[in-house]
């Protein structure tokens, strides 16, 4: 049993307990509040009067299956050899020894979202996993798949227009993802009306992987920065009746209402990147600030390693000096990064019953000068900040 | 004339005033900076509340010659296929209309470097300039503030791995830059014997810069991340008795005292990096710290694109955070790249004739609650925070 004491808690889903308590058992919170009764055996952290959050959580990234520090060796992001690909499985290229996740332990980073890269029109299963120090992924998954990720835009058409070979445009892009579903939706039919297991279709692993697309199991999570990009990515999913996230939504400022209608998950980032491509030349913290006033809900990323992923809660913190309220950006990288994924029973808020995900920090946690102090990933310290 | 009141300022040379007042005359240079001055005929413009620091500078930028936002089609910073191009400028690449300006000057930097890339081991000159203007030519402070070489991945990646010629690891690079200086010290002497003789001599543009660099009238400014790589700069540089700065210094800290004892500069940076590279894996945020500690004139640079320019404040903080002091950290942001650019009689600090590049926040930097409000060059506004 682990408690902790004096602290200040953020719990985001039921606002702030000052000088509180909070007992953590089996890996679960198990109670807090300010008149806690902590048994003996505990072991007791005094935060002597600090902050205390949900673990931070990135929703988009390529950590493990893009390592750094190692280059070819090490990047596992794009099975950019075949522009639809839903059979790979993120979890397939998980390194968990990659230095990053060091790195996220150290920045309050408890769970990410690991998606397949952006090459690819669909690029595979996505999987979310606990930021703990293991060598073997299936110990660390919180859910698998979470998603299957697609894309938009001028990745998938880039590797491929060169080769030459389908798509080569962004109208090829959408049909090739259309004739993808389509496919799909047709093996699910015929699977549905044999009556007897010989008269099942032939296997199609293209088309086995998106069954649980097409019955809205998991969410499409589709890479799409421009304007256009964004509406085509929500136009294909309304035809197919999909569950879908958005991810980058680069040019978001300019659909806030489209957005706040669709009333859909949106993954917002790396917004500290610069205009790398064309499609994100405008990139700036408008999106965020924009949906904000507007309670469009969103979660920031990322999409570490194109910006490294410890910086993810300076991003937020760049967010609230551009406009954003503080505590909605707090929410942002926590609870609703949590919901984007589909994991918010488990993790994002500090509730009884939840994981007890949480990060004992030196100072207001979006603060640039603010450090995590402790890092806790299910009952466990994972992380200690040494003090010079 | 313009007088400036209300704000606390940190004229970074001199003592702070809280508050304090600059005058500006009509030529955009600071006239006067004290607690109070006598100004009966000046604008008044009153700050009361604000903080003041000099313009930034970035002391090494690839702005307007990296395709910020406009993809493949601005890419000017690598001349290809030939390994040593001295003969370059990055002048004659600069694009001062590219948004990485306007987000240059967003970012309270209002002097940068401009450096080729690192694809070729000479790589060609750099030069100093302002943020704001539209003919890069009136915005040059001083030009060429260096010539630019590389060591490590980049250029062996570039011409041994895709153009198949050398040099194909880091001693080939080494050795190519030892011929071209080696060729340029004997240029030289026939140069200088020609020049006392009065004799036609026969200009050879690649080896101009070198000529400069031997001369000591501008160093060479060496890209060297891994801890070799930087003593290989400086073996190199001493063998031929030039000044030098070190570029990024990724791995200084692990050769702080080394490079305390030889009383380098290091211009440091990309911050926030995701150690994309090999040679980048040691990456820290502790970097400027330890580098400072150790007697390492140390500036902060952006090398953007790869840390966008508008977050270079946000840089200053982590390296703050992780320990740079407070004063060191606002001196390796304006007076140490001043000096080491060698423009400091005209910007780095806020003394009388310099020139009156300033920037306004409505707090003290290096927190997520205070933000740059106006950036001001030569005494003009040239950027103001919108408001979202």
């Amino acid at each position: 049993m682990l408690a902790i004491i004096n602290a200040r808690l953020e719990t985001i889903s039921h606002g702030i307990i000052e000088d509180g308590q909070i007992l953590m058992e089996g890996g679960i919170i198990k109670a807090l509040g300010t008149e806690l009764e902590i048994p003996e055996d505990a072991q007791i952290i005094n935060a002597e009067g600090r902050t205390v959050t949900p673990g931070i959580i990135e929703p988009h990234t390529h950590i493990g299956i893009s390592e750094q520090g190692v280059g070819w060796e090490g990047n596992d992001t794009n099975e950019s050899t075949n522009p639809i690909t839903p059979w790979c499985q993120a979890i397939d290229g998980v390194n968990m020894l990659d230095d990053a996740f060091q790195d996220f332990r150290e920045a309050g980073i408890t769970t990410v979202n690991i998606l397949p890269g952006s090459s690819n029109i669909i690029g595979g299963t996505s999987v979310a996993v606990k930021c703990k120090q293991t060598t073997i992924v299936d110990d660390v998954v919180i859910l698998n798949p979470s998603g299957m990720k697609a894309s938009l835009g001028e990745n998938p058409k880039r590797p491929y227009a060169a080769k030459p070979k389908t798509p080569s445009t962004r109208m090829g892009s959408a049909a090739l993802l259309r004739e993808a579903l389509i496919k799909a939706r047709q093996y699910l039919e015929k699977q549905n009306q044999v009556k007897s297991e010989k008269d099942l279709p032939k296997f199609d692993k293209e088309s086995e992987a998106l069954i649980p697309v097409i019955k809205g199991e998991i969410p499409l999570r589709i890479h799409c920065h421009r304007a256009d990009d964004i509406v085509t990515a929500i136009r294909i999913c309304k035809e197919f009746d999909l569950q879908y996230t958005l991810e980058h939504v680069t040019d978001g400022y300019l659909l806030v209402d489209f957005l706040k209608e669709n009333a859909g998950h949106y993954a917002i980032g790396p917004t500290m990147h610069y205009g790398s491509k064309v499609e994100n030349k405008d990139r700036d913290f408008r999106t965020p600030v924009y949906l904000s006033q507007a309670e469009v809900d969103f979660t920031l990323t990322t999409d570490h390693p194109v910006v490294a992923g410890q910086y993810l809660i300076l991003t937020a913190g760049l967010a609230v000096s551009w406009g954003m309220k503080r505590d909605a950006a707090l929410k942002s990288i926590t609870l609703t990064a949590a919901e984007h994924i589909g994991i918010q029973s488990r993790v994002g808020s500090l509730e009884v019953g939840k994981d007890a995900d949480l990060v004992i920090w030196s100072d207001d946690p979006l603060d640039f000068t603010t450090f995590a102090d402790i890092t806790i990933i299910d009952g466990q310290i994972v992380f200690t900040r040494e003090v010079e | 004339m313009l007088l400036i009141k209300g704000a606390k300022i940190y004229p970074v040379i001199g003592s702070i005033l809280d508050p304090g007042m600059i005058l500006i005359n009509d030529l955009g240079k600071i006239e006067a900076i004290g607690s109070t001055i006598d100004a009966p005929n000046a604008e008044i413009v009153d700050y009361t509340g604000k903080v003041i620091l000099p313009g930034l500078i970035d002391a090494h930028s690839h702005i307007g010659i990296w395709g910020d936002g406009e993809g493949k089609a601005g890419y000017d910073g690598n001349e290809i296929p030939e390994p040593i191009v001295g003969k370059v400028n990055a002048l004659d690449s600069v694009n001062p209309f590219q948004r990485s300006f306007a987000g240059a000057r967003e970012g309270g930097i209002t002097t940068v470097q401009i450096l080729p890339g690192s694809g070729n081991p000479i790589g060609g000159l750099g030069f100093s300039c302002k943020t704001a203007g539209i003919i890069i030519d009136d915005m040059v402070i001083k030009n060429p503030t260096g010539l630019k070489g590389a060591l490590g991945e980049n250029p062996k990646r570039l011409h041994g791995k895709e153009f198949k010629h050398s040099p194909s690891t880091r001693m080939g690079t080494a050795a190519l830059i030892r011929d071209y200086f080696q060729n340029a010290r004997e240029y030289m002497i026939k140069k200088d014997e020609a020049k006392t003789r009065g004799e036609y001599f026969e200009i050879d543009l690649n080896l101009e810069p070198a000529y400069l660099v031997l001369k000591g009238e501008i160093p060479f400014r060496v890209h060297a991340h891994r801890h070799d790589d930087i003593v290989t700069a400086i073996r190199l540089c001493e063998e031929f008795g030039i000044n030098y700065s070190i570029e990024h210094c990724t791995d200084g800290h692990l050769i702080a005292e080394f490079l305390g004892n030889k009383g380098a500069v290091a211009h440091v940076g990309p911050g926030l990096s995701s150690r994309g590279k090999v040679e980048t894996a040691n990456f820290t945020d502790r970097n400027p710290a330890i580098l400072a500690k150790h007697g390492v004139k140390v500036c902060l640079m952006t090398d953007h694109p790869f840390l966008n320019c508008r977050h270079f404040l946000a840089y200053g903080a982590v390296a703050y955070k992780h320990g740079l002091s407070f004063d060191d950290t606002l001196k390796a942001m304006t007076i140490n790249p001043a000096e080491s650019l060698g423009i400091a009689d005209r910007v780095g600090s806020l003394e009388p004739t310099k020139d009156a590049d300033f920037i306004v926040l409505n707090g003290e930097p290096f927190t997520y609650t205070s933000v740059i409000e106006k950036t001001f060059i030569e005494g003009k506004l040239v950027w103001k925070r919108p408001v979202f």
